[in-house]
């Protein structure tokens, strides 16, 4: 946990992201306070932080996307989905970006795991429009209603059976046509499927559900045999 | 006609797709009016406001949540929504507790815990205590030892009570109180693991009483954590069961081919443990049986086994046994 002051980190992505050689930094929404122990550095009139790519598959994306990054991230004042919230180590950068400036953004943060949830509510006091809700991704009608406009940027990282199909069903119910979607995936050979029928088996649910793929990135190196699929929802016709 | 809902306004519209009623909930209640509203909706029951179109227009068709085209929430209900997800999570939170698989998993891992460092502690003793008696045995009884050694003023004395030889060389006075702190301890870590042992039995019976009846209440604790919980464990074939606790040799036999496993924690079975090696297998199987039915009534709360059962299952481990008197002949062999 360190505290350096002195000129912003690395070139800037959006007014609350910036991207150094290593890492990306989300201007705070909460200044003073690390969530997960994260390098912290003071500016004029506030604090970057540090996000932790070995900590966080959707820095690693950023880092890695053969794109432009500021694609993969919401806009302040959006509302969002995050599936598989954890601890909130990413929850809470995304947090940053949407809650920018005052903006009314709104996380929607969903586990099935008590123990996550009580780290999740204890952010959530510290940061408004973080939503933390205890509940199943594959069981969307309990908890639908935390939700009343479409998100416009969905994130899932779950590692559980039939990850692609919670995934294009929660994109076809809550993405708002023209948003985008992250789905990290564990792509590891099981019996009689190898990584590459995988990759090629979970590419073809997607399209199915008439979502574009945009990138498949390769996490190897910060989070073994993962790929974050980005899709996009086509706007309306 | 159909009413659209959703936890903060509800909509009647008629066939042509107009408009006829709609009701918008106004903060009555503040949060709590929010949380209930949520609450309802996730358990798929009409909210108040629902509820009152439809007394208006009984013969309305009421639509599944999230259907149609609602107004939009404005930033108080927003407002209100955070405030009361927050209250709705926290809830939750603390509601895990009400969750017996929980805190089996936990008194079942701490009595791991404890009963291994109770291990590690008596070890230490006797060969600590047996370097100045060495005529001491350091398997017969070691608690009566670590007993006698913490109330005990001095090593002749403690070597007098035993009736052993007086020691040769004396530890220092320091080191002889150290000595006497280790068995202390060592009987006090040993009356906490008898507490949580009784404790997990208490809380294994309640929650699993058919599997307890069947093998025990420390062994179907084991199992119920191992499985990942009462439902799962429920759920899972009783061969899974046979050779829960073995998944090493599992693999290991899904990779290489080596010999799958027999049983795994229904070894401590004394069916199982004291069957010859050759019907251990058959034991093994037909005790994973019976538990996945015990596990069932469990998860689904139905009328438990009973001592008859129970009788009725070691009866058949018998036959087995009898069946199978001597090792089967190998093939070919004589
Ligand atoms: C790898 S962790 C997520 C880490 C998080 N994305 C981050 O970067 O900080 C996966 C999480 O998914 C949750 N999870 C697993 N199955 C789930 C389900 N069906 N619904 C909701 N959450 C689930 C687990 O409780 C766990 O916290």
């Amino acid at each position: 946990m360190g505290r350096a002051s002195g000129k912003p980190p690395g070139r800037p992505l959006s007014d609350a992201v910036r991207m150094d050689v290593h890492a990306p930094w989300t201007w705070s929404a909460n200044p003073g306070a690390t969530v997960y122990g994260e390098t912290l550095r003071k500016a004029k009139q506030g604090e970057w932080r540090r996000w932790d790519p070995r900590r966080s598959k959707v820095a690693s994306g950023l880092l890695r996307t053969s794109g432009a990054a500021e694609r993969l991230l919401p806009a302040p004042g959006d509302h969002v989905l995050y599936l598989g919230a954890g601890h909130g180590t990413t929850v809470s950068h995304i947090h940053d970006v949407v809650c920018h400036g005052g903006a009314p953004g709104r996380v929607v943060a969903v586990d099935l795991s008590p123990r996550c949830l009580r780290d999740l509510t204890r952010l959530s006091h510290a940061r408004p429009g973080l939503v933390p809700v205890l509940g199943d991704a594959r069981r969307p009608e309990a908890w639908r209603a935390w939700l009343p406009r479409r998100a416009s940027w969905v994130f899932q990282d779950v590692a559980q059976a039939h990850q692609a199909s919670i995934f294009t069903s929660a994109c076809e119910r809550f993405l708002v046509p023209g948003g985008r979607g992250l789905l990290s995936l564990k792509v590891e050979s099981d019996r009689g499927t190898d990584a590459d029928g995988l990759r090629v088996k979970v590419e073809h649910e997607l399209a199915d559900a008439g979502l574009i793929l945009e990138e498949v990135i390769d996490l190897e190196g910060f989070e073994d045999k993962h790929l974050l699929f980005v899709v996009g929802r086509p706007p309306r016709a | 006609m159909r009413l659209f809902h959703d936890w903060y306004v509800a909509v009647l519209v008629n066939e042509d797709g107009v408009q006829v009623d709609r009701l918008r909930w106004t903060g009555g209640g503040g949060v709590q009016g929010a949380v209930e509203r949520l609450e309802r909706v996730a358990q798929a029951r009409l909210t108040p406001e629902a509820a009152q179109l439809l007394e208006r227009f009984p013969e309305a068709n009421v639509e599944p949540v999230g259907e149609g085209e609602l107004p939009e929430v404005t930033a108080e209900d927003l407002a209100f929504l955070d405030q009361a997800a927050l209250r709705l999570a926290e809830r939750g939170v603390a509601d895990a507790a009400g969750d017996l698989d929980r805190r089996l998993e936990h008194l079942h891992r701490a009595m791991e815990e404890v009963r291994q460092a109770s291990n590690v502690r008596l070890s230490r003793l006797v060969e600590w205590l047996g370097l100045f008696l060495p005529d001491l045995d350091l398997d017969k009884d070691r608690l009566g030892t670590a007993r006698a050694l913490g109330e005990a003023d001095d090593l002749g004395g403690l070597a007098r009570h035993l009736g052993l030889q007086t020691p040769l060389h004396l530890p220092a006075r320091s080191e002889w109180r150290s000595l006497r702190d280790h068995g202390a301890a060592a009987v006090d870590v040993q009356a906490r693991l008898d507490r949580l042992e009784a404790a997990l039995r208490t809380l294994a019976e309640a929650h699993l009483p058919s599997l307890s009846a069947l093998v025990g209440p420390m062994l179907a604790a084991r199992l119920c954590v191992g499985a990942g919980g009462r439902a799962r464990l429920a759920k899972l074939p009783s061969s899974t069961v046979q050779v829960l606790g073995a998944e090493k040799a599992f693999f290991a036999h899904l990779k290489t081919g080596s010999p799958p496993p027999k049983h795994g924690f229904l070894f401590a079975h004394p069916w199982v443990m004291r069957s010859p090696l050759w019907v251990r297998g058959k034991v093994a199987r037909t005790l994973a049986g019976r538990c996945s039915i015990a596990a069932r009534l469990d998860a689904y709360e139905g009328t438990p086994m009973t001592a008859e059962d129970v009788a009725e299952v070691e009866a058949k481990v018998l036959a087995i046994r009898a069946a199978h008197p001597r090792p089967p002949s190998r093939k070919g062999g004589r």
